[in-house]
């Protein structure tokens, strides 16, 4: 029924996979042990090294002859875990030495291959070790997303107006990854960012400028305002919402105002924005529209709205008691909870 | 009579020819699978080579992500396990801890350990659920929740949580697995780097034999139990090669229910996680799937492969084969309710090529399986098969898939090496040898008893002893 030769192929073929895989399975493992071992001995003998150099006086040209006889893999290793622990002039340090036994240099050429796996292992070991090329800044405009996110990373503590200027147009990168690591260095930058942050604010839309009043929320500048007051009424429900945010941050009259006007946006996410932006501002005049707002159909705008009174104090916790005994279940519902809640949780 | 025997003949040696194709097929299919997962895994380790994780671990954007434990019964390990998921090196976290109507301890245990007080709060009851008895935030833990309610199973807890959870993401897990340390940090990721990310999967590893202390794995160490020896070759199998080959050929439809991170928004909007059946978390993940398709985006299931979840499995047979007979009745039970999937182009990839696969693969294999065997037998016992026959039947159901095993060892080797020793590595294979000595064939029967007790419409979860993870301790628990 079935030929010997066949079974005899079949029987080969699979005791040589197995004979394969058990022979590659222990020799990686003979491998790994042999590699690892040398590797720590070689990291131990980096670490010394550097912190010799790193601790003592003036550099030791035999030192740094030492360290450059280490290889490779150990070297950076050393160089990148002791980036974690030193700033300022241990840092600047740490970044002498690490030119001097060209780490950098071979950073710096990784940023320049043609794969992107290796430009970003570049830009990784030059922005942990912190140093301001501007090599790193042309690989915010690279192909690869997880590089351009890397280069944004870097860029967090390089403001440069140049970088900045870069960074601002990455708020419309179509990679999340890039646009999640580009707010967050923009958040990183700080109050450095303030003025052209605000005219970008001025001159874009969409998602660009979505992620712009993200960012803009967290500084919450008067600078700020004008666009604010703008987005919120874009026919993007992502950028109204952002924009409500934004002047619940910024907080006045005109944003009060703004966002009173907001309550009755067609979109629930922008009322509860805006809810949450007057219970944040604490702005009692809207206390009776924010009472409106307890009988919304979302419950989430009911529950902001119901926060915000009683954030407000004695005029939002006056319309709460009166919500209680409203013809409205569920505000009398939302009034109940709210102040039912403890003092620490109601904010 | 002596006029059947031909027949007999006939369809035992056609029987047997198709199954063998079908073992071709499916191992062929798995060397595809195989490949897949070693490209894949190529690119995941270049991305993470010195990675710095910092930029989540203090960045105000990262999303804040709320960790569903219940519990039910739990009280001589959820001590130590909810200390291990405080301990989570996550900025935004909160945890909470679902007490499912226990009967023992519990409560009493977390409220002592934890200085927890009652406390109210305003949460969207969006989901039918068993009625919340008391709510509990702890005065020494503020990311620490704890909600006591009636019993009502693992899903009912979990949509318990649900509407407590304030984080944008949810992790849903059992309250005795033991996440890594920078599990959170690792598993996150996909959901940073794309938006049609609805649900991300690590990767479960067997505890047994291992060191723990203080809920965190010490030593690393591949048991000498034979039973759960088994179970570390066959997970790593199942989610080394089986879910990261999936990821790159787009059709992850399972994230574990031991560790799995959602969209919170996605899942209350897809109505929470079915209490009617035994697999709630495939379901949950095949109709956020489903449902992603029919809004016009086929939502991604991202497995990633790096962080790491331990979990405890069974070293008795009856305790494994209740566990194994209940897994297959959730999968027939949710390839059944989905069944409008099947060969629907309008679920793409899912609808095309995923579910037939679990149809075919994963849920019927065990009856060819068995009706290989029954009229191998047969046919050796009546002389209608030869034993040359027989053995390519063997070389190539079980030969072949040993050797697949064998490659995904290599995998793990070559990516996270997590059993570095000799021993280890010598077990590992020994026990990759022995699977299909038996083993295989058990949970062949189990299986198969399972898809009867579907047919049966049993939802059952029968019983799950534990020995806990630092001392022997026998807990029952009953769902």
């Amino acid at each position: 029924m079935v030929d010997r030769n066949l079974l005899d192929i079949v029987m080969m073929v699979e005791i040589a996979l197995l004979v394969l895989a058990v022979g590659v399975f222990f020799a990686h493992g003979l491998w790994l042990f042999v590699t690892q071992k040398r590797f720590l001995r070689d990291m131990t003998a980096a670490r010394d090294s550097l912190a010799r150099l790193l601790t003592r006086g003036t550099i030791n040209v035999e030192e740094i002859e030492t360290l450059r006889r280490i290889p490779r893999d150990a070297q950076v290793a050393a160089f990148l875990e002791a980036s974690r622990n030193l700033t300022g002039a241990g840092k600047e340090r740490l970044r002498f030495v690490a030119r001097e036994v060209s780490v950098l240099e071979r950073a710096r050429k990784l940023c320049e291959s043609r794969l992107w796996t290796r430009r970003l292992r570049g830009a990784r070991v030059l922005a942990r070790m912190d140093v301001a090329d501007p090599i790193v800044e042309k690989l915010l405009a690279d192909p690869n997303p997880a590089v351009r996110a890397q280069a944004a990373e870097w860029a967090a503590t390089h403001p440069s107006p140049s970088v900045i200027s870069i960074m601002l147009t990455m708020l419309a990168d179509p990679a999340t990854q890039a646009r999640f690591a580009v707010q967050d260095a923009l958040l990183r930058m700080g109050a450095t960012i303030a003025d052209p942050l605000a005219s970008f604010l001025e001159t874009h839309s969409g998602s660009p400028a979505e992620s712009g009043l993200r960012v803009a929320e967290s500084l919450a500048e008067t600078r700020f305002l004008a666009a604010a007051l703008r987005h919120s009424a874009s026919e993007d429900v992502g950028v109204r919402s952002a924009a409500a945010n934004l002047l619940g941050a910024i907080g006045g009259a005109a944003a009060a105002a703004r966002l009173t006007e907001l309550l009755k946006d067609s979109d629930s996410l922008v009322r509860a924005a805006a809810a949450h932006g007057l219970g944040r501002m604490q702005h009692w005049p809207a206390a009776s529209q924010l009472a409106e707002c307890l009988r919304d159909s979302t419950w989430r705008v009911r529950r902001d709205a119901g926060l915000a009174l009683r954030a407000i104090g004695a005029p939002g916790a006056l319309f709460l008691r009166r919500a209680l005994k409203g013809n409205d279940p569920f505000a009398a519902d939302m009034s109940q909870q709210v102040l039912d809640l403890p003092a620490a949780a109601a904010g | 009579m002596e006029g059947m025997l031909p027949i007999v003949s006939q369809i035992l040696v056609k029987g047997q020819l198709l199954v063998l194709l079908y073992f071709l097929g499916v191992n062929s299919w798995y060397l595809v699978l195989l490949f897949s997962s070693l490209l894949e895994m190529r690119r995941h380790m270049l991305l993470i080579a010195d990675e710095s994780r910092h930029l989540l671990l203090s960045s105000t954007l990262s999303p804040t992500i709320s960790i569903l434990a219940p519990a039910f019964n739990e009280e001589a390990t959820i001590e130590g396990s909810l200390r291990a998921l405080l301990a989570l090196r996550y900025p935004r976290l909160e945890v909470i801890v679902i007490s499912d109507g226990s009967k023992d301890e519990t409560l009493q245990v977390l409220v002592e350990r934890f200085d927890l007080v009652p406390v109210k709060t305003i949460y969207e009851k969006r989901i039918k659920t068993k009625p919340v008895r008391n709510l509990y935030r702890s005065s020494t833990y503020p990311s620490l929740v704890v909600v006591d309610k009636e019993n009502g199973g693992k899903a009912d807890a979990l949509n318990v949580g649900l509407s407590f959870a304030r984080g944008e993401l949810v992790c849903a897990m059992d309250a005795d697995t033991l996440i890594e340390g920078d599990g959170l940090q690792r598993m996150v990721r996909p959901f940073l780097y794309a938006t049609d990310v609805v649900a991300t999967g690590g990767t479960i590893r067997v505890v047994n034999g291992s060191e723990v202390k203080f809920g965190r794995i010490v030593r690393t160490r591949v048991t000498t139990n034979a039973l759960a020896g088994i179970q570390v070759v066959e997970y790593l199998r199942a989610f080394l090669f089986g879910r990261l080959g999936w990821n790159r050929l787009g059709g992850n439809i399972i994230i574990s229910g031991a560790f799995g991170l959602f969209r919170r928004e996605s899942v209350l909007s897809a109505g929470g996680y079915l209490r009617d059946t035994v697999g709630e978390d495939m379901e949950l993940v095949l109709r956020l799937k489903r449902l992603s398709y029919e809004q016009g985006s086929p939502g991604k299931i991202a497995f990633v492969p790096d962080p790491v979840a331990w979990t405890e499995v069974p070293e008795s047979m009856r305790v494994l084969g209740r566990q194994r007979d209940r897994w297959h009745r959730g999968l027939a039970d949710v390839l059944w309710r989905h069944r409008r999937m099947l060969l629907n182009p309008r679920y793409g990839v899912t609808g095309l090529f995923v579910f037939p696969y679990y149809v075919l693969v994963e849920l019927l294999a065990p009856v060819i399986e068995a009706a290989g065997l029954v009229t191998l037998a047969v046919g050796l016992i009546l002389g209608i098969i030869d034993w040359r026959f027989a053995a390519l039947f063997c070389l190539t159901a079980y030969g072949l898939g040993t050797a697949l095993t064998a490659f995904t060892l290599i995998l793990e080797d070559i990516s996270f090496h997590r059993y570095d020793t000799f021993r280890d590595r010598a077990l590992l294979f020994w026990w990759a040898l022995l699977e299909n000595l038996g083993y295989r064939q058990m949970t062949v029967y189990w299986r198969l008893r399972g898809l009867w007790k579907f047919l049966l419409g049993r939802k059952d979860w029968g019983t799950m002893e534990r020995k806990g993870f630092q001392k022997p301790v026998g807990i029952v628990e009953t769902n």
